[in-house]
């Protein structure tokens, strides 16, 4: 079928001036002689970033499960600044079971990023001669795309080093971790979803000329460059090889795993904690019932023993107010399960729990049916001395205010004189010496 | 019309969709960021996150890579080098594993928060820098064994090797 020509309309050429370079580059990085490495080009680049891409979208999806399980749209779960979008994408409730729900998607989310940190340091070596392409500006698409790959990089070394530094407890920084960590993956992300997009084609060119894991087949003896193309980050000048692609991507890779081995081993704890020499939970304080691992010991913020003596009272408010001992806490029906506590931080560990339901602590407080309850702490100040708990976690039956672990009395820095255990909630709203507990009835 | 949109921006229409959609993500989470606690020193690392590698971390690395090439690097012919053990990954492995440890553990290592890690975990943070330094250790010894039995059989390999030449001649 012929179409109908349509009559021409000439639009005048705007005048964009285009950023002049000279044709040669200058000596240094920027000539392509410069890079010597035989190992460097698309197929290399290809593979890592294959190792990637995985490891990422674990990392991302158990980070926005992470903020999911705070359920930010409770109370003042949310750490974020008020408006935005970012509270109405959860739209579910964090649910109780399984029981180690949370301590699987945070573990997952350390361990994914701590193995992603040297495949990443890889990716960017084999594509530094990128950085130093002459001419550096050759259309306004080239340039928005630097920029882009600007706050790809910028965003993917922040994020895995922001999560790194708050697992060591080290912030050597002014902002908030939450906040800054959570929306610098929106730009991480975004800018990752285009690259990836824009990559495709070379990547596909890569495998299929190459295959995909042939050249890991090739020994040092058999290692050779990959053909030289303009522009790409093949070398044109290659050196004599002093190491196979396969073991440059053994070595990488074995770090990678030493260290998710590492931080592994405080998440699934037992036997293999010990493999955990450098994970920051690593460690058992004792042996004793009371000496697994501590998040924030009673010192570290500021609870003195003599708010938890004889004198500590639990005040419960819902349809009428009531105030109870210990004492009288041990007096109603006590339940004990295995639960695991797991931290944001990635660690975790499962102990035996025994104490009052949670929901018979709201009927107690003449709150049946409670729809949300805010546990306060006795700790005066910090991030999380409250966390409102949803009616899911107030109903299951596994969900306890702890008056026991192990068989013997929660020991001060365990949340002593009572504390919340909900199955799959994380750590930091399982909070340890309760004060108060606000039931409200939809 | 396309081919003119090429000419001007240097891709397709699709790419700059991309970018647009790509560019309005990060600029929703810059506004938040800005909101949040702290924006200048967020933005202070994320500037210090794009340099981090390209500019310290590669210089110095690929400057100790140089150095152990120059060093301890096959110099030696095609066919010596054939026949010889290379040492020098004998050294990189060992060296880059460590170094990757040290960069994703440093701060427990180098004891950066050794007094709020103390205060609230409880634990000691003295033990890591001795255990980082044994891992270190157990890697170079792995290592240099390796080298050993390698450069055993390869002499024994040559010796054979030239004992066949003096034997035809």
């Amino acid at each position: 079928m012929k179409r109908p020509s349509l009559p021409r309309i000439r639009i005048p050429r705007p005048n964009i001036p285009k950023p002049k370079f000279p044709e040669e580059p200058p000596p240094g990085p920027t000539r392509p002689t410069f890079w010597k490495s035989p190992l460097r080009g698309p197929w290399l680049s290809s593979i890592i970033g294959s190792a990637l891409l995985p490891l990422i979208i674990i990392c991302a999806v158990t980070g926005f499960l992470s903020h999911a399980a705070y359920n930010p749209t409770l109370g003042d779960n949310s750490f974020f600044p008020a408006g935005g979008i970012s509270v109405n994408i959860y739209f579910f409730s964090w649910p109780t079971v399984p029981t180690f729900l949370y301590a699987v998607t945070q573990g997952l989310h350390v361990i994914s990023g701590v193995i992603a940190i040297p495949l990443l340091f890889a990716k960017l070596w084999s594509v530094m001669p990128k950085l130093f392409e002459w001419p550096p500006l050759k259309s306004i698409s080239h340039l928005l795309e630097r920029i882009s790959l600007a706050l790809l990089v910028g965003g993917a070394l922040f994020l895995f080093f922001t999560g790194l530094l708050n697992t060591q407890l080290y912030y050597p920084w002014k902002f908030s971790f939450v906040p800054s960590h959570y929306y610098a993956a929106f730009v991480f992300l975004a800018a990752l979803a285009l690259h990836v997009s824009l990559k495709i084609p070379t990547i596909r060119k890569a495998y299929r000329e190459r295959g995909v894991v042939k050249p890991l087949r090739d020994n040092i003896e058999h290692t050779t460059p990959e053909p030289y193309v303009e522009g790409s980050t093949t070398p044109l000048k290659p050196a004599r090889p002093t190491i196979s692609r396969r073991a440059l991507l053994g070595t990488v890779g074995a770090a990678s795993l030493g260290a998710g081995l590492m931080m592994a081993g405080q998440v699934i704890g037992g036997p293999l904690r010990k493999i955990s020499l450098l994970g920051p939970h690593g460690i058992q304080q004792s042996d004793g019932p009371n000496g697994f691992q501590i998040n924030k010991t009673a010192e570290s913020v500021g609870i003195e023993a003599a708010e938890t003596g004889d004198g500590w009272r639990l005040r419960l408010a819902g349809g009428k107010e009531v105030k109870l001992s210990r004492d009288d806490l041990l007096a109603m029906p006590q339940h004990t399960y295995d639960l695991p506590i797991a931290c944001v931080e990635g660690w975790s560990t499962t102990q035996s729990w025994t104490g009052v339901r949670l929901k018979d602590l709201a009927v107690a407080a003449g709150a049946t049916g409670a729809s949300e309850v805010l546990v306060e702490s006795l700790q005066a100040a910090g991030s999380f001395n409250k966390a409102t708990l949803s009616s899911g976690q107030i109903d299951d039956d596994k969900s306890l205010l702890a008056l026991k672990v192990n068989d013997v009395d929660l020991s001060l820095d365990h949340g002593f004189p009572a504390r919340v255990i909900v199955p799959a909630a994380p750590g930091v709203h399982c909070t340890k010496w309760v004060s108060s507990m606000k039931f409200s009835v939809a | 019309m396309v081919a003119r949109f090429r000419n001007l921006y240097g891709a397709s229409p699709l790419h700059l969709m991309a970018v647009i959609a790509s560019f309005l993500i990060a600029t929703y989470a810059f506004t938040r960021i800005f909101a949040a606690p702290g924006p200048i020193s967020t933005m202070t690392f994320f500037i210090f996150a794009i340099f981090a590698h390209d500019a310290i971390a590669f210089p110095l690395y690929s400057g100790l890579n140089w150095i152990a090439n120059r060093s301890i690097g096959d110099r030696a012919s095609y066919w010596m080098a054939e026949r010889r053990v290379q040492p020098v990954n004998y050294l990189r492995i060992p060296a880059v594993i460590s170094a990757f440890l040290f960069l994703l553990y440093f701060p427990l290592i180098l004891g950066l928060s050794a007094s709020r890690y103390e205060k609230s975990t409880g634990l000691s943070s003295d033990v890591f820098m001795g255990r980082w330094l044994g891992i270190c250790a157990a890697l170079f010894t792995i290592s240099a064994i390796a080298y050993a039995i390698q450069v055993r059989r390869a002499s024994g390999k040559a010796r054979a090797e030239d004992e066949a030449l003096l034997g035809d001649s």
